[in-house]
């Protein structure tokens, strides 16, 4: 496709502006704010990554996930992390959300854009000299809530099928 | 079977670890230690049984995964006529590897070298320039894939390559019991739910393989948030009753936590807790309704668990289980596998419920998992200390109780849940595997 966006410029940049807005709450452990940064009724996902043959249906499973969260489950994970428990988290992981070639485009519904974006996630951890890299490809949608936005959508697909980070108690 | 020890101060260490389990001790070291990874390599995991595949996951006459033993990459295949094969991954001709994909279906495997091609059984049916290059010296029938035993129970593919090892039926030696809790959720038993996500962790295999043999110990503390935010059924006060069961001599255990005044199968949908107990004895239906969680460890290194998890704190939630696989890739190092189980017949909105709290609570991004490896991976960490060498673990939760005369299942079964009784099993069986005498 190489058709420019028909969405407004002065909307694009808006989108773009909450996009990397949303990234610093993550960034900064910020999750209580982050959930305002989602729908209520935002779906959540991150599937598997299969290795397949190039012919193959599906490289990502229709039915396995590494995420399959909601706002209520998303909201579970926030209060573990607001806990002195959450051991995985203890010392937290230094996270850095580096979100590039943002596209924006109109979606079925009035008001609400396709937004794809590649996000290459930085993790530290404790002591450790080796950080972990996971390259993402999202497809979120974005949707106008009175003078901001809100995702009603995060799909986000890894780009390495065997992911070298012990644990992803980090968000996408 | 006769043993040969490269190391001869190994057996006689060996000897000292395998007295010191039955007094309830056994060494840090051996959690991150190259020449016990050498040794398991080639003595347990070239011996013993070891967990392949889920049928489910190749439904399909030419279905294939490609899995592991020891450290042989096995494609495993069902075949045209419904049958399942267990092949090493290599071409016989010059050994390379076949098929590069994790799963997919194909009724031959060609090679990509020089083209020899195998059906999906392992017989080797092509051979370019058969004729001209090998002049007749060649016949195809000793030329295919090398083969590993298999042998089935309810759904679970298991293979060795050991061809003097006994049973799967003997080596599980009435674990099945346990293992039906798990895998005949229903008349037509249990299915994967998708593939598994499988992910490289600094832990030892070991580590795992105990922990899931039932640590109910560590929940309390490493899943404090569950407790706390009352999304875990359990309290601090009655955590520890249950029972540890365990198949003597044969390494297999199961931890059975129990809450008091808890619904027999809550967190399944009624109408399948009715199914389910129609596919279980009586004696199983009596053991597992007073079963809040149920975390067990096939030995060496498959384990099960079936616990509730609730979204709305205080609420019992919803019933799912897990099924996992500790494949070591060095010491210290190991390759976790982890499915979710699911009912065959249950609704598309249980198995999606139960999907949903498996991935919020067990995998990679599971939050039960997370603080397990975090702790797991610290633990590897420590045992490789210089000081560590020469330390040892109390296993002393249990030494003097005598087994509950009462409860209905096989093995030996000892209350409470909190105990150190399946492990030194578990490790008594480990150090048989690496004296030879299994």
């Amino acid at each position: 496709m190489t058709a420019l966006s028909t969405v407004d410029r002065a909307i694009q940049e808006d989108i773009k502006e909450f996009i990397a807005r949303e990234a610093l709450a993550v960034d900064e452990r910020r999750f209580r704010d982050w959930l305002d940064f989602l729908a209520e009724d935002i779906t959540y996902d991150v599937p598997l990554r299969v290795v397949r043959e190039g012919l193959a249906e599906w490289e990502l499973s229709p039915t396995g996930r590494i995420f399959q969260d909601n706002k209520q489950t998303l909201e579970v994970r926030v209060r573990r992390l607001e806990t002195d428990f959450a051991w995985a988290e203890q010392p937290p992981s230094r996270t850095r959300h580096y979100v590039t070639n943002v596209l924006i485009d109109d979606s079925d519904k009035a008001g609400e854009y396709e937004v794809t974006s590649y996000c290459l996630i930085y993790r530290s951890r404790g002591d450790s000299i080796e950080p972990n890299f996971v390259s993402v490809f999202r497809k979120d949608l974005v949707r106008r809530v009175g003078d901001s936005y809100q995702i009603a959508r995060r799909w986000a697909a890894i780009d390495q099928a065997i992911i070298n980070a012990h644990n992803l108690s980090i968000f996408i | 079977m006769t043993t040969h020890f490269e190391n001869p101060n190994m057996e006689a260490r060996l000897r000292e670890i395998r007295d010191g389990i039955d007094q309830g001790r056994f060494p840090a070291y051996v959690f991150n230690n190259q020449e016990i990874f050498d040794l398991e390599q080639e003595k347990l995991f070239g011996q013993a049984w070891t967990f392949l595949a889920h049928e489910s996951e190749i439904p399909k006459p030419g279905d294939y995964v490609t899995r592991y033993i020891g450290n042989n990459n096995m494609i495993v295949a069902r075949d045209e006529h419904g049958e399942i094969h267990a092949n090493l991954n290599m071409c016989r001709h010059r050994g390379n590897m076949m098929c590069k994909s994790e799963m997919g279906n194909a009724s031959h495997f060609r090679c990509s070298y020089h083209g020899w091609v195998y059906k999906n059984s392992g017989e080797l049916i092509g051979v370019p320039y058969l004729a001209e290059g090998y002049e007749g010296k060649l016949k195809r029938k000793d030329w295919g894939l090398v083969k590993a035993r298999i042998d089935t129970y309810e759904g679970l593919v298991f293979g060795t390559f050991n061809q003097d090892a006994s049973s799967l039926e003997d080596y599980l030696g009435g674990f099945q019991f346990y293992l039906d809790l798990y895998l005949k959720q229903g008349p037509s038993g249990s299915e994967v739910h998708g593939p598994p996500d499988h992910w490289i962790t600094e832990t030892d295999w070991k580590i795992a393989a105990e922990n899931f043999a039932g640590d109910g110990y560590h929940t309390p503390v490493a899943h404090q948030f569950g407790f706390n935010l009352g999304y875990f059924p359990s309290s601090g006060a009655t955590h520890s009753q249950g029972w540890a069961a365990s198949i003597p001599g044969k390494g297999h255990g199961i931890g059975l936590g129990h809450t008091p005044g808890f619904t027999p199968f809550a967190g399944f949908p009624e109408e399948l807790t009715a199914e389910i107990k129609k596919s279980l004895s009586p004696d199983q239906v009596e053991v597992f309704s007073n079963t809040r969680t149920a975390v067990g460890t096939v030995f060496p290194n498959l384990s099960f668990l079936m616990q509730p998890f609730s979204l709305i704190p205080g609420e019992t939630g919803v019933r799912f289980v897990t099924m996992r696989l500790y494949h070591p890739i060095g010491p210290g190092k190991c390759e976790m596998y982890s499915w979710c189980l699911v009912p065959k017949d249950a609704s598309d909105e249980y198995k999606n419920a139960a999907y949903q709290a498996y991935t919020l609570t067990f995998a990679q991004a599971g939050t039960f998992e997370q603080d397990d490896l975090e702790n797991w991976a610290r633990l590897t960490r420590m045992a490789k200390s210089s000081a560590a060498k020469g330390i040892e673990f109390p296993y002393l939760m249990g030494m003097e109780t005598e087994r509950d005369e009462h409860f209905r299942g096989p093995g030996h079964v000892v209350k409470p849940y909190v105990n150190d009784s399946n492990f030194r099993n578990l490790w008594g069986r480990w150090a048989d595997y690496l004296l030879g005498e299994a």
